[in-house]
């Protein structure tokens, strides 16, 4: 540090004096306590390190807090905000000509598979183990969701970044209307047991049936139904739930046979179909803004949304008529037990950087509690369970959920090809929607489709004759 | 009977004009609706009307620029097309050379593939050059893309004028560069002007090129639209808000050409 | 006769020497900027470059992909006969349509300026927008254009034009009526506009009706007209993505996967480019086929084209 002043050899010789009294008075007090933000981010000022993520709340947030870190190292941060498929094109356009443009990217961590195998990001291990770089005070394996952090920022088995949003689906319900004692009376003597959130698939189901009623806009749910990856991921947690996944593995990261056309894969993809019956007319025709605009209006009982969302629906005055009617709860529980699908948005370093200690630096200073905490309030989705136990997260109606959620996080493929993957379930999840075919046609050729994909590593556990 | 039929064909016509029509009209009544009337079931005619999407996209979203972004792309590629497009146009009107008609419908070969299936090819290309992320990038994709209708529609424009013409400024001793800027470029001005206008309206409208070759801060009006659509809600008032000023120059321009809007859209085959 | 010879004698302000120049430009900027990565993607499509997947890295492998896709690839063939289907169904109605308002514009009114200027507001509007205009008029519940469509009986209470896959193709191809059949229109009125009197008279005098007069006079005068709007429209339809792309995202299954959909799908969501370079290549084929005969039918023989 010391030498570092030095060579830079602009100071005067009454400067390196006070600088030697200020290196030993911090000396004295503890080695580990030494490391401040400004200090290290000295060799770095006058840098700009400029980031891509989507157009969303946690990264207006990020803009906001951006000028303080700015502030205190003189390294400029530049944010570009893009919608989500823009977000993700553009990473993967300026990674592949490995130009360099962006210093630290934030991407969804499906995509981390394909970056790693092609070389596009480096571990950030050499970060964590640098004394000049790392904050003492930064310890990610205690601070952080361990489950949550292994899945949304790592591949095989090495870390490449820290998560921006750990984002995680879960119920979404009208507390109004469940507990209405007219409703409990009526709901009783129709289905024999009392009106509640629902905990497994078959209330769910009666509930969704209960509130369907066309005359007065009001439905029992609202299926993401259209031909884009938003199905994808709200049929995941009937896949989860049910005992079903895509591929046999124990990570993301790894390939294994194909199960996407098992028994409980199937039974889950029908059921989720049979929701259709209590869904709006145009649910085909859903993604997630959709379904997020008809629970603002009110028009939806019960449905499976993200908690990035949940701001937006049950604090927002200005665009939610529902404010302080709504519950929030893991999604029911089925074969598969208490389970969530997990995606998150990461902090990624590429190797292309060209400022990529600046970066870290930056990424470090937003794991922050403070920086976590207020980006969180702002509809953000942080991954440090401290945070929720903050007195203010806690006072949101939707805490509870999310940290239920992330508790039970289940992984899913990362590997390159997932994207692929991912094309051909939305292909065929669409046309069972659309009566092409039935469930069990649809996941058949989404496996046979899946495995010719991925090659040997993924063999057929449920061949096709 | 011919009146009644007059009356009928008015009547026709009248409802294609509000068919044309009320999507757009819609449009801007929604660019001052607050996200609940927006939202409302039953469409509503007579609202109590917000002036503040506009401001909050342009000014609070930082949308303001994107307006200039598009002004700056769309102003210089029209004029390099032009300055670039019209002595060629004026080459393939007046001359003959081996391979005259090979060369001119090559040009307008440029424009068949799909811009979707050549985006990854052109952005590695314009990497390798250094150009992406340049408003330069942008600018010559365009003016390439438009150079065809240049091409097209101004050798139309010059075929009509007399040859006599450019010989009676030669007789007058001007020198033959001269002689095309002072004589044959006035008399194929309001040509000129139309397929300007035409060059400016493609450019302002395009997307794909301009999202992949801009950098963030250089985007133009139709890249910025897409980030309005979000799972948080789409703001519906903002999109329209980001519409309606994406469009009003375009009604304004053509306007301005609907006369030689005819021959710009077919390539000059047909006279308007 | 006479111009013809004094460009011969080199007395007319463009010879060889001043042509070369005008013309380098404008030949060097193509070339350079848009045959340059033409060029990459036809390389492209002979090498099996993948973006994601990290074994497959742009080795050259001759036709195999050509081959894949004309044998082995259904998804591909499926999409070429939607996107066949689509360009003749909407053109159809496009010119139909089209044809009949300009006749009757050009029959009944006078001033024209301010209705043809006014009917083309949809076809200028930016395409990006004009999918986003109609994914909020059509959207089930709260959709301007859904409502009335309920309204007067056209949608069931309890359906949507997105989500009841029957309807999906109509109503795409009924959007792209909205948005085309005013170019339709305005083109063949100018080229009513231009017919000579002469043989119409001639034909009153002979005693033929205004049905014979259309069959026998004026549809042959408009025929490189009417095969020119039929080529421009074809060409445009066939490489149809924003709307679609907006709408439906090629969905509910697969009803609307137009070739320019599966095209973005493959480069752009599984980033297969090799693959994407020759679906992107066999898509540029088929409309260049169509633009040369739309260039040979319109321009080379036909009185009203040439220039």
């Amino acid at each position: 540090m010391l030498a570092n002043r030095l060579t830079r050899g602009t100071l005067g010789a009454a400067m390196i004096a006070v600088a030697l009294g200020t290196t030993s008075v911090v000396s004295q007090v503890s080695t580990a306590a030494a490391w401040s933000l400004e200090e290290a981010a000295a060799p770095y000022k006058g840098a700009t390190i400029r980031t891509i993520g989507e157009a969303l709340p946690p990264l207006e947030a990020m803009k906001k807090l951006a000028p303080e870190f700015e502030k205190r190292t003189g390294i400029k941060v530049e944010i570009e905000m893009y919608e989500h498929s823009e977000a993700v094109n553009k990473v993967m356009l300026d990674l592949n000509s490995r130009r360099g443009r962006y210093d630290f990217i934030i991407q969804p961590h499906r995509e981390l598979g394909k970056f790693v195998t092609n070389g596009h990001l480096g571990s950030l291990e050499k970060y964590l183990d640098s004394a000049e770089l790392r904050d003492p005070q930064f310890k990610p394996e205690d601070q952080l969701y361990p489950r949550l952090w292994k899945e949304i920022s790592w591949y095989d088995g090495k870390v490449y970044g820290f998560p921006f949003t750990a984002l995680s689906m879960y119920m979404w319900y009208r507390s109004d209307l469940l507990s209405d004692e007219k409703e409990k009376e009526g709901f009783k003597a129709r289905y024999g047991y009392d009106l509640a959130p629902a905990q497994d698939w078959k209330q769910y189901r009666d509930i969704a049936e209960w509130f369907t009623r066309p005359d007065q806009r009001l439905y029992g749910t609202a299926l993401q139904g259209k031909r884009h990856e938003a199905l994808w991921y709200e049929w995941l947690n009937f896949l989860y739930s049910f005992g079903g996944d895509m591929l046999d593995t124990k990570s993301g990261s790894e390939c294994g046979p194909v199960i996407v056309n098992s028994p409980q894969a199937i039974a889950a993809t029908e059921y989720y179909k049979s929701l259709k019956a209590f869904s709006p007319p145009d649910t085909l025709n859903y993604f997630w803004d959709d379904v997020m605009a008809l629970m603002q209006q009110g028009e939806v009982a019960q449905l499976i949304m993200w908690n990035d969302s949940t701001y937006a629906v049950a604090v927002d005055e200005s665009a939610s008529t529902v404010v302080g009617k709504m519950g929030f709860d893991i999604v029911p529980q089925g074969e598969g037990g208490k389970v969530a699908q997990v995606e998150g948005w990461s902090y990624l370093v590429p190797t292309s950087s060209k400022n990529k200690e600046a970066a870290y630096l930056f990424i470090q200073w937003m794991m922050d509690y403070d920086q976590q905490l207020n980006q969180h309030l702002n509809g953000g989705a942080t991954a440090r369970p401290d945070v929720y136990s903050s007195e203010e997260v806690q006072k949101l109606p939707y805490s509870r959920a999310s940290m239920d959620s992330n508790a039970v996080a289940r992984s899913k493929p990362t590997v390159p090809l997932s994207g692929e993957m991912t094309d051909i379930l939305v292909r065929e999840l669409s046309s069972y929607l659309a009566d092409e075919k039935t469930a069990k046609e649809a996941l058949d050729r989404s496996a046979q489709d899946i495995s010719t994909l991925l090659g040997s590593c993924a063999p057929m556990k449920y061949p096709v004759e | 009977m011919n009146k009644s039929w007059k009356i009928l064909a008015i009547g026709i016509l009248a409802c294609v004009l509000v068919i044309a029509l009320t999507p757009y009209l819609w449009i801007l009544l929604t660019s001052f609706k607050g996200r609940l009337d927006i939202l409302s079931p039953d469409p509503r005619w007579f609202f109590t009307p917000t002036f503040s999407n506009y401001p909050e996209v342009f000014l609070g979203k930082d949308y303001l620029p994107l307006v200039l972004n598009s002004l700056i792309i769309s102003i210089s590629s029209t004029v390099l097309s032009i300055g670039i497009g019209v002595p060629a146009a004026y080459v393939f009107a007046r001359t003959d050379f081996a391979g005259k008609e090979d060369l001119f419908f090559f040009f307008l070969t440029t424009r068949m593939a799909p811009p979707i299936s050549i985006a990854v090819p052109l952005f590695m290309f314009f990497t390798a050059l250094g150009l992406t992320d340049t408003i330069y990038a942008v600018v010559i994709a365009h003016t390439s893309f438009n150079l065809s209708l240049v091409v097209w529609m101004m050798r139309g424009f010059f075929a009509e004028i007399p040859r006599e013409i450019d010989e009676a400024a030669m007789m007058d001793g001007r020198s033959k560069l001269g002689a095309f800027v002072r004589v044959v470029v006035p008399m194929a001005a309001p040509g000129m002007a139309a397929t300007a206008v035409l060059c400016f309206i493609l450019s302002w409208n395009e997307f794909l090129y301009a999202f992949i070759l801009v950098a963030f801060e250089g985007r133009p009006l139709t890249v910025g639209i897409p980030g309005l659509i979000t799972p948080h809600g789409t703001l519906w008032g903002q999109v329209a808000a980001v519409a309606v000023v994406a469009t009003l120059p375009i009604l304004v321009f053509t306007f301005l050409v609907q006369k030689h809007l005819v021959r710009g859209l077919t390539f000059g085959a047909v006279k308007g | 006769m006479n111009t013809v010879k004094q460009l011969s004698r080199g007395r007319f302000l463009l010879d060889r020497g001043a042509s070369l120049p005008l013309l380098l430009p404008a030949t060097l900027l193509v070339l350079v900027f848009l045959v340059g990565p033409f060029g990459y993607m036809a390389y492209t499509a002979m090498t099996d470059l993948s973006y994601a997947n990290p074994d497959q890295n742009g080795a050259f492998i001759g036709l195999d992909n050509f081959r894949q896709l004309v044998r082995n690839d259904p998804v591909f063939w499926d999409s070429f006969w939607l996107t066949i289907r689509f360009v003749v169904a909407s053109v159809t109605v496009e010119f139909a349509l089209g044809f009949a308002l300009a006749w009757l514009i050009w029959r009944f009114i006078e001033r024209q300026r301010l209705l043809t200027t006014l009917l083309l507001v949809p076809m200028m509007l930016a395409p990006v927008a004009v999918g986003l205009i109609w994914r909020l008029l059509l959207q089930g519940d709260f959709g301007m254009v859904s409502y009335y469509l309920r309204a007067v009986g056209l949608l069931s209470q309890q359906s949507a034009v997105f989500s009841t896959p029957y309807l999906v193709m109509p109503t795409i191809i009924a959007i792209d009526v909205w948005q085309w059949t005013p170019f339709v229109t305005l083109i063949i009125l100018a080229g009513l506009m231009s017919l000579p009197k002469a043989p119409f008279e001639a034909a009153t005098m002979d005693g033929a009706g205004p049905w014979r007069q259309f069959i026998d006079i004026m549809l042959p005068l408009l025929r490189p007209i009417i095969a020119l709007v039929l080529l421009l429209r074809g060409i445009d339809a066939f490489k149809e993505f924003d709307k679609v792309f907006i709408l439906t995202g090629g969905g509910p299954g697969t009803v609307s996967e137009l070739l320019s959909i599966y095209a973005y799908r493959v480069n752009f969501k599984n980033w297969n480019l090799g693959y994407g370079a020759t679906v992107a290549f066999m898509v540029y084929l088929v409309v260049l086929i169509l633009c040369s005969i739309f260039y040979k039918a319109v321009y080379w023989k036909s009185p009203v084209g040439k220039v």
